[in-house]
């Protein structure tokens, strides 16, 4: 195996990719496309149910639970409170009567006016409903004869939750290492078409000498590319040696499967025929991350798992090696066994 | 111009262009996704807060719970079954009720629930849960409600559930898919296999070659547009204007499919294109998802008024004045676009002749 011929492939593939204006200003574009839509969605997640509160006389209960997913904002008149519904800064009204607190002493019936918008869905109509319900159990004195034992589950997360565009990064960034994958599948099948991968095997290039090569251009690619959108979105800030190294993986498994795809089709548009699935099927996972609960055990067979789980532990939760050694050491495992069954299979059909 | 060789065009794509990979893909993808977007995210995007439980014995909560409309309800055959689906997030909160719960409650005894609470579930979602719980548990050992809600709506808008809000991006998936890719694949194929330079030499024009493919896209694009409508059950009234709308957003992704075709070299290329500004296309879908963010930026891509329209009279009972503006808006980008590919033709026309 010479050194200074795989570099010089290497270097040919890379300028070729980059002489291509068009092909190089099209990559750059899927990048900075996918950072404007990261900085374009909501950096926040609101936690809390906003509620108007009209009270000539404030009840205790009300004061007392406010925070922790409920926000109460007392005003002055019943027409602010409209206001404020029909605007959208809270997400209803409610009126108290003056003497909300005599006829609950005394057990007689309340009447509460509950303002909503018209596009207010059905569901949080009936959520405020219930709340205010159970407030007016409470202030009445009627004791909820349950003792109900509470354990979180998972870190909890309240009023630090991890926005939707945060849940995306290791979505994009996974989806730009796995759109390498046709990339460097079609660089070889294109090889092969052409029959200059034969051509380059009858010079002092040797098989593993190519497969080297390309694999090095296919892992520049697609850790390049990732790396580059993860950085700019501030993925990088938590764990960055775990996030870089789960990203170098994942390059190296993409490469492996390219080679396997390379293998299986007899032209461009084969390989492409073969890979479209091949991308959808290792994407699974992450939905995973993106709604969380949708996916059962079963998606741990498919490799991109450990890929996404990492990147999203490490970067949303700022997992450290000790918690994710497992899923490092299995992708590794998967690496190894899909270039090396995409090296077989491709020599096969090589020589 | 001649419509005869157009039509033998027309008939050779369809009948060797049928069985490429891109084509099939064009119409079993809309068909998929429109599945399980429909089934699957309509319940994924919903707000409601969801609820998991466990019961130990026969009570009416778990009942009440399946049944409620204001949130999730799911049962699990056991509490570890419970844990699990509480640990991956699939409920925000998960109770095991004990064998006799409802007795206890009813004799005012006190009786012990473990709740589980996924860590990710949101603030919000843990106050409408427990209220919610606990009104189902006081109203089966009988307490009298102390307050009655009189419930006044202000305003005019609309809540849009999450079936809808996804139409628009199920459609533009069938529309532009294959109005795009199925033209451009087709003749990117044929400038690699240079049958585009031997058809250059026969008496067919570029312009009747194009025109051919991009009729292609037009109808698998129109196909699949009123198949998933007609699946959605979101066709609505004004038929022949629907169908209208769906022509001429099949017109634009296919006349920018030809684009697309053209300019690009290789397949290779073409996909990379679509990696990188296929998300453009979608835009305005997403725009329409979440109400939050402005609608006005909707407006910016051009793909809006293909939607717009379309979700504008199947939705919302529109009618050719409703949606007149957009319907203006998109033919002119269509004129616009249909030139750029009458100079891309006579370009490549003279560019074949010299080869």
């Amino acid at each position: 195996m010479s050194w200074p011929i795989i570099r010089a492939l290497v270097t040919k593939d890379l300028t070729l990719f980059f002489r291509n204006r068009f092909f190089a200003f099209i990559s750059v574009l899927g990048i900075v496309a996918y950072v404007v839509v990261y900085f374009l969605m909501p950096a926040s997640v609101d936690e809390e149910l906003d509620i108007g509160l009209y009270a000539p006389v404030l009840p205790p209960i009300f004061e007392q639970l406010q925070g922790d997913g409920l926000s109460i904002e007392t005003v002055d008149s019943v027409d602010t409170l409209k206001d404020g519904v029909t605007e959208g800064r809270f997400l209803s009204g409610v009126v108290l009567p003056e003497d909300i607190m005599e006829k609950l002493a005394a057990g007689d019936k309340v009447t509460v006016d509950v303002y909503f918008a018209s596009d207010t869905p059905e569901e949080l109509k009936d959520a405020v409903t219930n709340l205010i319900q159970e407030l007016a159990y409470i202030q009445s004195g009627q004791i909820l004869a349950v003792d109900i034992s509470e354990e979180i589950i998972g870190p909890d997360m309240l009023g630090m939750q991890i926005p939707p565009r945060d849940r995306m990064i290791p979505f994009f960034a996974i989806f730009l290492i796995l759109t390498e994958t046709l990339g460097l599948s079609s660089l070889i099948s294109e090889e092969i078409e052409g029959r200059t991968a034969q051509a380059l095997l009858i010079t002092p290039m040797t098989v593993n000498g190519l497969f080297l090569a390309k694999g090095i251009t296919g892992v520049t690619l697609a850790f390049g590319q990732a790396l580059l959108f993860i950085a700019i979105t501030g993925g990088l800030n938590q764990q960055p040696l775990i996030i870089l190294l789960t990203l170098l993986l994942g390059a190296i498994l993409v490469t492996g499967i390219g080679f396997l795809l390379a293998s299986a089709g007899k032209d461009l548009m084969s390989v492409m025929a073969w890979g479209l699935p091949a991308i959808i099927i290792l994407a699974v996972p992450a939905f995973g991350v993106m709604f969380p609960g949708t996916v059962s055990d079963w998606v741990k067979v498919i490799p991109s798992y450990y890929l996404v789980d990492t990147v999203h532990l490490s970067a949303n939760f700022g997992f450290s090696w000790g918690d994710i050694w497992q899923n490092l050491l299995i992708l590794l495992g998967f690496d190894i066994a899909f270039v090396l069954l995409g090296i077989i299979v491709l020599r096969r059909k090589l020589t | 111009m001649s419509l005869r060789r157009v039509g033998i065009l027309l008939s050779k794509e369809f009948r060797h262009g049928s069985k490429s990979f891109i084509f099939i893909i064009a119409i079993v993808m809309p068909l998929v996704l429109s599945f399980v977007l429909s089934m699957v995210f309509g319940t994924l995007f919903s707000e409601k807060p969801k609820l998991g439980v466990s019961d130990e014995g026969d009570s009416q909560i778990t009942q009440m719970v399946i049944q409620s409309d204001s949130i999730i309800g799911r049962e699990y055959d056991s509490a570890d079954a419970l844990r699990n689906a509480v640990e991956d997030g699939a409920v925000d909160m998960g109770i095991v009720l004990p064998a006799d719960f409802d007795n206890l409650v009813i004799q005012g005894e006190m009786a012990e629930i473990t709740a589980y609470v996924w860590g990710e579930s949101l603030a919000k979602n843990r106050v409408v849960l427990g209220a919610t719980v606990a009104n189902m548990i006081r109203d089966v050992a009988g307490q009298e409600v102390p307050v009655e809600i009189a419930t006044t709506t202000l305003g005019d808008a609309e809540s849009i559930p999450w079936n809808n809000r996804l139409l628009p991006l199920i459609v533009l998936m069938a529309i532009v898919f294959g109005g795009i890719m199925v033209p451009a694949t087709s003749l990117v194929d044929e400038k690699q296999k240079r049958t585009l330079s031997a058809l250059a030499i026969t008496p067919a024009s570029l312009g009747e070659i194009f025109l051919s493919k991009g009729l292609v896209g037009v109808i698998v694009s129109t196909v699949m547009g009123v198949l998933i409508l007609v699946l959605n059950q979101a066709f609505g009234a004004q038929t022949p204007l629907l169908i209208g709308m769906l022509v001429l957003g099949a017109v634009m992704a296919s006349t920018f499919g030809i684009m697309l075709g053209v300019f690009a070299k290789d397949v290779t290329s073409l996909f990379a294109t679509n990696k990188a500004i296929g998300i453009l296309y979608y835009a305005p879908a997403f725009v329409y998802m979440f109400p939050d963010i402005p609608q006005w930026i909707g407006r910016i891509f051009p793909t809006y008024y293909v939607v717009q329209p379309v979700v504008e009279i199947s939705q919302q009972g529109g009618t050719w004045s409703d949606v007149a503006l957009e319907a203006f808006i998109l033919i002119g980008l269509i004129l616009i676009m249909i030139g750029i590919v009458g100079i891309l033709a006579r370009r490549t026309a003279q560019r074949e002749a010299l080869a």
